[in-house]
């Protein structure tokens, strides 16, 4: 089984319970009325977010959500209610010693626009007074953590980044001090749909190393899906309708609202509760050395029973596809073919997988490990052939089938 | 997620060939570089010369002769000089703390009414508002009529409200969101403003403050009026006696103080200004 799922196991009955220091953020009868209005922008908001588990606040816009997240750092001080974190109530404790100890990151990201990379990845060190080699050496790590080669982005300034380098940037922020609670709000919403499915796929990685205690904003429920280990469905007050893993909310709905919330298509949302490393993809396919004599590729290819050969670098690192017909021509292997596309890790979910390949031009997906470097070859059938297994043939199951097949015809 | 792979000789080629660039980039920035620090500079010294050179070459009565010596001009340039300095001094010293204050949460509702006091300000003519001002030293038993310090306090005066509403405006338009996430890492009220808010405003205020340089520049034309001194002085009596070459001087010379000072403040704009905005 997954990481997360172990998780799950591991945490919810003492969750469940409310019992013993499993639980991280304990939020009680938390409640926000703003001067001037009627009716409380949260009400009585009552949740427990287990220790190192993500918990999604998802619903229509103005519910509150954002509302319920600020006040976990009282960024938003409540009207009434209380906030534990870690056992200690922190409802009136010095909002500034608590928010060093919260890892913070919004929408709009709010970098720092008049310094650079690494003075704004080090705010938070710096106002705990940590010695100057120590950031230093903690900025280099945090932004090789998020994947910005530090030597080239360290001394440059937001602006010369890129939304989504900007966002990984503001991840390396919150992470600074190595908080163990992180709030975020939307975190990935004002990116581009394609990097935002990657830098989900690589946040999900890190979480499964770092455990922190999370608590994460976002109006989209297949984004609520992929991200939490528990999902809270807010109506509006920040009322919950339902608070429970992904899976029960897409098996067992617990009401009409979450119903309506979750929409069409639950089944389809499903390919986004499986991940490729749980699926039995193909690891035997034909591959060969980008460096090897076209000689031999070409051989190795007219020998075997595929159609393509796939050849890797000197790190395993999938370079180029070539079929028969590509040795016709007279060039350099480096030339002939297609260039090798549409990669996932074990972690992304089928329903990456299957955007991955309407990206790519082969039809299929190769699996790579978190280096690059190749592990298997993933297409169109295996994921059919796991949504067969996922469910019994309800109605849902049809309307994704019909939707599964045009792909077919792209893939080709 | 592969990096593409270049041959070593490509990639030789694509650095040596982004040298050649790089210099020639470098000598273009160097050629405006030049130009855009020395460019004024030049000018105005021309400028200068051939005011030196006209006045020169002109016959000079008497009466010339004795308003436009050397001492006369530079102690009015000095005056002049001495009057926009301290006037620019004593309304950063008020105007920008006032901008902060009144840009803080407790008073913020009424920073749109300060600032549409700031525009209307204005736009009362300059000798109005200083006449207005004397009006007030004058009639106000204890305070000195006449000489330095009541011009100062005119230009102060008058030059307070721009700056105030430049502080107001430079501040109140910094991301709202840079400054959640200052307070959201656990930055208190004050390390949000020294941090954030004011180095995030500079450029704002010091355009403010360069606009106030130059308005004061001009409005000390007129504290010869109030026995303040300055180039005023011989703009004037060129005017009143008809002197052609006198009333040229004074004002050639109001105009490139004017202008050397908008230079001036508009490198120091550049030095503060935070890079990266
Ligand atoms: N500062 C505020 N003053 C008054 N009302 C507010 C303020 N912030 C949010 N609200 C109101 O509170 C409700 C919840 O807002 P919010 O938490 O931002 O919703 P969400 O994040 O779910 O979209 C909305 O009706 C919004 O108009
Ligand atoms: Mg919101």
């Amino acid at each position: 089984m997954t990481d997360r799922a172990n998780a799950d196991t591991a945490v919810s009955p003492a969750a469940a319970e409310g019992t013993g220091s499993s639980v991280m953020i304990d939020l009680i009868e938390l409640t926000k009325r703003f001067p001037g209005t009627q009716d409380p922008a949260v009400d009585r908001l009552t949740l427990q977010i287990p220790r190192g588990e993500i918990v999604v606040f998802v619903g229509p816009s103005g519910c509150g959500k954002t509302t319920s997240l600020k006040m976990i750092n009282r960024i938003i001080e409540p009207t009434s209610g209380s906030i534990v974190i870690d056992g200690e109530d922190v409802t009136t404790i010095d909002p500034n010693r608590l928010r060093r100890r919260i890892g913070y990151v919004i929408q709009q990201i709010g970098l720092f626009p008049h310094v650079t990379i690494e003075e704004n990845v080090a705010t938070v060190p710096k106002l705990l007074g940590w010695d100057r080699d120590r950031i230093h050496a903690r900025v280099d790590e945090l932004l090789d953590v998020v994947g910005l080669d530090p030597e080239i982005y360290r001394q440059r300034y937001p602006k010369e980044l890129s939304g989504g380098q900007r966002q990984r940037v503001g991840v390396a922020r919150a992470l600074a001090a190595d908080p163990p609670v992180l709030l975020m709000d939307e975190p990935f919403g004002a990116i581009d749909p394609i990097t935002r499915t990657r830098l989900q796929n690589e946040f999900l990685r890190l979480q499964a190393e770092l455990q922190k205690t999370i608590a994460f904003v976002t109006h989209d429920i297949d984004e609520a899906i992929k991200m939490g280990d528990r999902i809270a469905i807010l109506r509006e007050h920040s009322h919950i309708a339902q608070f429970a893993t992904p899976e029960e909310i897409l098996t067992q709905p617990a009401n009409e609202f979450v119903e309506d919330f979750v929409g069409t298509g639950a089944t389809l949302k499903r390919l986004k509760l499986s991940r490729v490393r749980e699926v039995d993809y193909t690891t035997d396919a034909l591959t060969g050395r980008i460096d090897e004599p076209r000689e031999v590729l070409r051989r190795r290819l007219h020998e075997s029973e595929w159609t393509a050969i796939l050849l890797l670098d000197a790190d395993g690192r999938p370079q180029r596809w070539l079929r028969g017909p590509d040795f016709l021509h007279d060039r350099p292997v480096t030339q002939l073919g297609l260039p090798a596309r549409a990669f996932v890790e074990g972690h992304a979910t089928l329903s990456d997988a299957l955007e991955e390949m309407l990206l790519g031009s082969a039809g299929v997906a190769i699996v790579v490990d978190n280096r690059g470097s190749y592990l298997g070859i993933l297409d169109i059938d295996d994921i059919i052939t796991s949504i067969q297994t996922m469910r019994d043939a309800d109605a849902e199951f049809h309307r994704a089938a019909k939707l599964v097949d045009p792909l077919d015809e792209v893939a080709e | 997620m592969t990096p593409p792979s270049r041959t070593p000789e490509t990639l030789d080629e694509a650095r040596s060939r982004a040298d050649t660039e790089d210099a020639a980039a470098r000598r273009r920035a160097r050629r405006a570089a030049l130009v855009h620090y020395l460019g004024m500079p030049v000018v105005l010294a021309g400028v200068l010369l051939a005011l030196y050179l006209y006045v020169g070459g002109q016959e000079l009565d008497s009466i010339e002769a004795r308003t436009l010596t050397a001492d006369n001009l530079i102690g009015q340039t000095r005056q002049h000089i001495v009057l926009t300095v301290y006037s620019t001094f004593f309304v950063l010293l008020l105007a920008i703390p006032m901008g902060i204050v009144a840009t803080r949460p407790a008073t913020r509702r009424f920073a749109p009414a300060i600032i549409g006091l700031g525009n209307a300000g204005q736009a009362i003519p300059s000798l109005g508002m200083l006449a207005l001002l004397f009006y007030v030293f004058r009639t106000t038993p204890g305070l000195p009529s006449t000489g330095t310090v009541p011009v100062v306090v005119s230009l102060v005066g008058y030059s307070f409200l721009p700056i105030l509403r430049n502080t107001m405006v430079g501040l109140d338009q910094v991301d709202r969101f840079v400054l959640e996430a200052g307070r959201g890492m656990g930055m208190s009220n004050g390390l949000v403003l020294r941090r954030l808010e004011l180095p995030l405003a500079v450029p704002v205020i010091l355009a403010g403050v360069r606009t106030a340089l130059v308005l004061n520049v001009g409005t000390a034309t007129l504290a010869f009026l109030f026995g303040g001194g300055g180039l005023g002085q011989t703009i004037f009596s060129g005017f009143q006696l008809r002197r052609t070459p006198v009333l040229l001087t004074g004002a050639v010379l109001v105009a490139v103080l004017a202008l050397l000072v908008d230079y001036l403040a508009g490198l120091i704009e550049e030095k503060l200004s935070p890079k990266g905005l």
